[in-house]
């Protein structure tokens, strides 16, 4: 009598319109792979990409390195991005007025400038010489605010109806987070959190300028030595793609499966 | 049903409910009706529990309403669904009895479908309210409603979202729960509905309670407040 979830998430229309997409878009995908096709016979050496073989170590390796200041900038822009939204929610306008100019500060200043001051200014004042270290915390501090607006927007988006509504039928605190809040946001968060995720990634290439190894660092490494640049850039180019356009397409995913 | 009102008192910024005392009692469906602005919506609301008044208190069927497990026996509807955006429409019923009034998953779910069937949504239980009409959400809201089992179920304009047709299949649902004996107090501007639904009509003015009566006080408006109102609603 009910019918399944499954039975409902396909109707035949919303199937012929979905595999005109999928043509449409393995065209599109097919335009670009020729374009770089096109680019690579264009150059005046030979395209050989085994040139890359004897740095595959290093080059792996920086790669490994990128995802990971990635994951750990993520975490922690995460957390302090959740603490500065309660500072920016608190009822003490010193912490509000705080977040604020925090925030106006960091959207005014460019990412490497950030990175340089942190290992080069902040970081010595502290007693930190580590600019690794001091890299990622510039990165982390960089990321914040765009994390504290993921939080508001998300938590603002449940509306004062709803509250009512757990009024009424008489949730417990405890209730409303488990069942009702949390289950939103986190809905709500996710594909904006990918999206920062996806900012942190390409924004970690800069890291280079601090002689960290990550994957920009040992590709240029390897160029400077055997002079492959096409090879060297199309496969970092590669690379980055590789990590975040998955994460693009996941993000989508999430938000057609669970998004509110 | 029985509603007291005891020098009943409210305010926001300005007075929205003026030292209202009045006393009803043995009616089934009341309806409240008057122009925006008027405190209808406020009272309503104070009625149900859902606020609490300034001043004053206020009773319906004995149950103080301030009090906590007043709002468990009653049933609201809001002007809009108000429905957890997250949870699909048999989701936003299963939760309320499961957490809140003690079902077992079982249970929840065959009351949950009994009272969306009744309110002809059925095939629609598995979808998410963005994924309905208004119409279809407001009724689910309805069904969620009276799926508490609720002593009295109050309605605030509850049909202001829907198109004709839904809100005469909207009207015709609440009508058959009144038959199955279920109390009702309702905020509505559908005059028609009024007049064939409710067995005693509040007008509210300004504040104030200006006319009151059985349904034919419509045909016949006393006061000056109220025969403007009449001319102007539908």
């Amino acid at each position: 009598m009910i019918p399944t979830q499954g039975e409902l998430l396909m109707p035949p229309e919303a199937r012929r319109a979905f595999r005109g997409a999928a043509v449409a878009y393995a065209f599109a995908i097919s335009t670009f792979v020729l374009l770089a096709v096109f680019i690579v016979i264009r150059q005046t050496r030979p395209f050989n990409l085994e040139a890359v073989l004897p740095y595959r170590e290093d080059i792996l390796n920086g790669f490994g390195r990128t995802i990971w200041v990635s994951v750990i900038s993520l975490i922690g822009s995460t957390s302090l991005g959740f603490f500065f939204y309660l500072m920016s929610a608190s009822r003490v306008r010193y912490f509000r007025a705080f977040t604020d100019v925090f925030t106006e500060i960091i959207y005014g200043t460019p990412l490497l400038v950030m990175i340089m001051i942190m290992a080069f200014v902040i970081g010595p004042a502290f007693g930190s010489t580590n600019r690794a270290v001091m890299g990622y915390v510039g990165l982390i501090v960089y990321i914040t605010p765009y994390m504290t607006n993921i939080f508001k927007s998300a938590i603002a988006s449940i509306g004062a109806e709803q509250y009512m509504a757990m009024d009424l039928f008489g949730f417990t605190p405890y209730q409303r987070y488990r069942y009702i809040i949390i289950p939103q946001v986190v809905r709500i968060l996710m594909p904006p959190l990918m999206n920062n995720f996806s900012l942190i990634i390409k924004g970690s290439a800069l890291l280079n300028v601090l002689s960290y190894r990550e994957l920009f660092y040992e590709v240029t490494l390897m160029t400077n030595n055997n002079f492959r640049f096409v090879e060297g850039f199309l496969l970092m180019w590669g690379l980055y793609l590789l990590i975040t356009i998955p994460l693009s397409q996941v993000t989508k995913w999430i938000d057609r499966r669970w998004g509110i | 049903m029985k509603i007291e009102l005891n020098n009943l008192y409210h305010r926001y910024d300005v007075d929205v409910l003026r030292e209202l005392t009045f006393t009803l009692e043995g009616y089934k469906s009341v309806a409240i009706i008057g122009v925006s602005g008027s405190g209808k919506s406020t009272l309503l609301r104070i009625l149900s529990g859902l606020e609490t008044p300034t001043g004053g208190t206020v009773s319906v069927n004995d149950h103080d309403v301030t009090a906590p497990a007043y709002r468990k026996s009653v049933g609201f509807v809001f002007q809009s669904h108000n429905l957890f955006p997250h949870l699909t429409l048999l989701e936003n019923i299963t939760l309320v009895l499961e957490k809140t009034r003690g079902r077992s998953k079982k249970e929840a779910r065959d009351q949950a479908c009994r009272f969306l069937t009744m309110l002809h949504l059925g095939d629609q239980v598995h979808k998410l309210p963005r994924n309905v009409s208004g119409g279809q959400a407001q009724r689910a809201a309805i069904a969620r409603a009276l799926s508490v089992d609720p002593e009295v179920i109050f309605l605030d304009e509850p049909t202001s979202a829907l198109d004709p047709v839904l809100t005469y299949e909207v009207l015709s649902a609440i009508k058959e729960l009144r038959e199955l004996g279920m109390e009702f107090v309702l905020v509505s501007h559908v005059m028609s509905f009024v007049k064939e639904f409710a067995d005693y009509v509040v007008f509210m003015h300004d504040g104030e309670i200006g006319e009151h009566g059985p349904p034919s006080i419509l045909d016949n408006p006393q006061t000056q407040a109220m025969q403007d109102f009449m001319a102007k609603v539908p």
